[in-house]
């Protein structure tokens, strides 16, 4: 495997700034993994979730403007 | 294509019957299938939570053009963001949302914070009360007034302009037909209502400084207010009245959630889940769809039965047990998708400060036989006599 290949594996949270309404609950479900800044927008915390799998599907499966997904 | 035999019930899912004790019907239905038609309601039930979730995701066959169960309804909410497909729907969402988003909510949260503490602080030196009456309806009654702006008669009448606003969304009988006029009053109300009539500083106040501005049209003032006061009352006064009404019926758990107040997020989402506010809206099917082997055809109307989704089996351990641990925080009680409840927010910081308020005062309580509110779309008691308090 190339070396390029390599770094891009693993599992990422992706956020669809264009979806996402700030309702929080990623945040409330993940703490460890995401955030909401002052302003109210999302920041994740831990880029590679692979091995946070539970704590990051949780926080996916609670977006309920379905703005979060694992890629 | 196969298509496999269509799964039918002969039951009026907007019967006094199945209103009054829905969960065994929704859980034959489920069984029956993911997809069910119901030839007496002409409707296309979705039972399961995996087929829920992916019709709200799919809101371009799933359209909300007919949330309601009747033309007349789907007729007069034509135009608002509840009713309206993408792209329309995006403007309309925006403007409904923005003082709704967490962030928004924030300046205010301290306040109802105060004010439920205030109430409990009050019915608990009382000792026996009405649950829903005295608490699940007085709490929302003040903070949704309040934050509008509403005062005088049109406060009086808030309550009942609620209710029927839900009613009047299910098919046209006999609940419906004798709530139209009551409906209507609030329709009639919000086409009406002038800046000054809602109080400086207010949410409504400012939707009026808004159209000022230029950026809403002035016409849709009404609109908007219509929506707040509409979907913000019954849904909120339900949810916590069944919350108190869970506590009672398993004192266990009661007992759980007041050693420790800090799970109170938790037991308000498995009350969601257990007894959803809303049991059901409706969609208009634009086109031809297969789900799970059944053809739902183009022009036929789907009820999403999201109180069938929320005891599926499929989807959650031991369903019909009430755990506050549980924390089933992707239940289906504010839907799912670009429609997704705009009024979360607001709904959770008004039902965690008041069941805080009561977990952290409140070391166990004794009920009389509460009354069932018979509404053809939200599930709640009309009364829940609190007999006995024993304080912390």
């Amino acid at each position: 495997m190339s070396g390029v290949a390599a770094m891009t594996k693993g599992a990422f949270l992706r956020i669809d700034r264009d979806r996402c309404e700030g309702h929080g609950q990623c945040a409330i479900m993940a703490p460890d993994l995401l955030h909401l800044d002052d302003a109210g927008e999302v920041v994740i915390d831990v880029a590679d979730v692979s091995d946070r799998m539970e704590a990051a599907r949780k926080a996916v499966q609670a977006c309920p403007a379905i703005a979060l997904s694992i890629e | 294509m196969t298509t496999t035999e269509i799964a039918t019930s002969s039951i009026d899912i907007f019967s006094d019957e199945v209103l009054q004790d829905p969960y065994p019907h929704y859980a034959a239905l489920r069984e029956e299938g993911a997809v069910v038609y119901l030839p007496r309601n002409d409707l296309w039930a979705l039972t399961r939570y995996r087929t829920i979730r992916d019709a709200l995701e799919n809101s371009s066959v799933f359209s909300s053009q007919r949330v309601a169960f009747n033309d007349d309804m789907n007729r007069a909410l034509a135009g608002t963001s509840l009713a309206t497909d993408a792209p329309d729907h995006r403007q309309l969402r925006k403007t409904l949302l923005a003082p709704l988003t967490p962030r928004a909510l924030k300046s205010i949260e301290d306040d109802i914070g105060s004010k439920a503490d205030r109430l409990v602080d009050d019915l608990v030196a009382r000792g026996s009360f009405d649950a829903i009456g005295d608490l699940a309806r007085a709490f929302p009654l003040q903070v949704v007034s309040d934050m509008i702006g509403v005062q005088g008669v049109a406060r009086e009448n808030i309550l009942r302009w609620g209710e029927a606003a839900f009613n009047v969304l299910g098919p046209m009988n006999q609940r419906s037909v004798e709530n139209f006029p009551v409906a209507g009053e609030l329709f009639q109300w919000c086409k009406t209502v002038r800046q000054e009539d809602l109080v400086e500083g207010s949410l409504g106040h400012g939707i009026f400084e808004s159209a000022k501005r230029g950026e809403i049209a002035p016409e849709s003032c009404g609109a908007i207010i219509h929506q707040y006061v509409a979907a913000g009352m019954d849904t909120t006064i339900t949810s916590i009245g069944n919350a108190i009404a869970h506590f009672a019926a398993f004192p266990d758990q009661y007992a759980r959630l007041a050693a420790d107040p800090s799970l109170v997020r938790s037991a308000f989402n498995e009350t969601l889940r257990y007894e959803p506010p809303v049991n059901l809206f409706g969609r208009h099917v634009k086109s031809d769809i297969e789900v799970e082997g059944t053809l739902i055809p183009a022009g036929a109307q789907a009820a999403v039965l999201f109180a069938a989704g929320n005891r599926d089996p499929r989807h959650y351990d031991d369903p019909d047990t009430y755990r506050i641990d549980r924390d089933p925080a992707d239940h289906l009680a504010f839907g799912y998708g670009i429609h997704t409840c705009a009024g979360q927010g607001l709904a959770r910081i008004e039902a965690l400060a008041i069941l805080s308020a009561c977990a952290r005062r409140v070391r166990s309580f004794r009920v009389g036989e509460g009354q069932r509110q018979i509404n053809n779309m939200t599930r709640g008691l009309s009364s829940l006599p609190v007999l006995e308090i024993r304080a912390k």
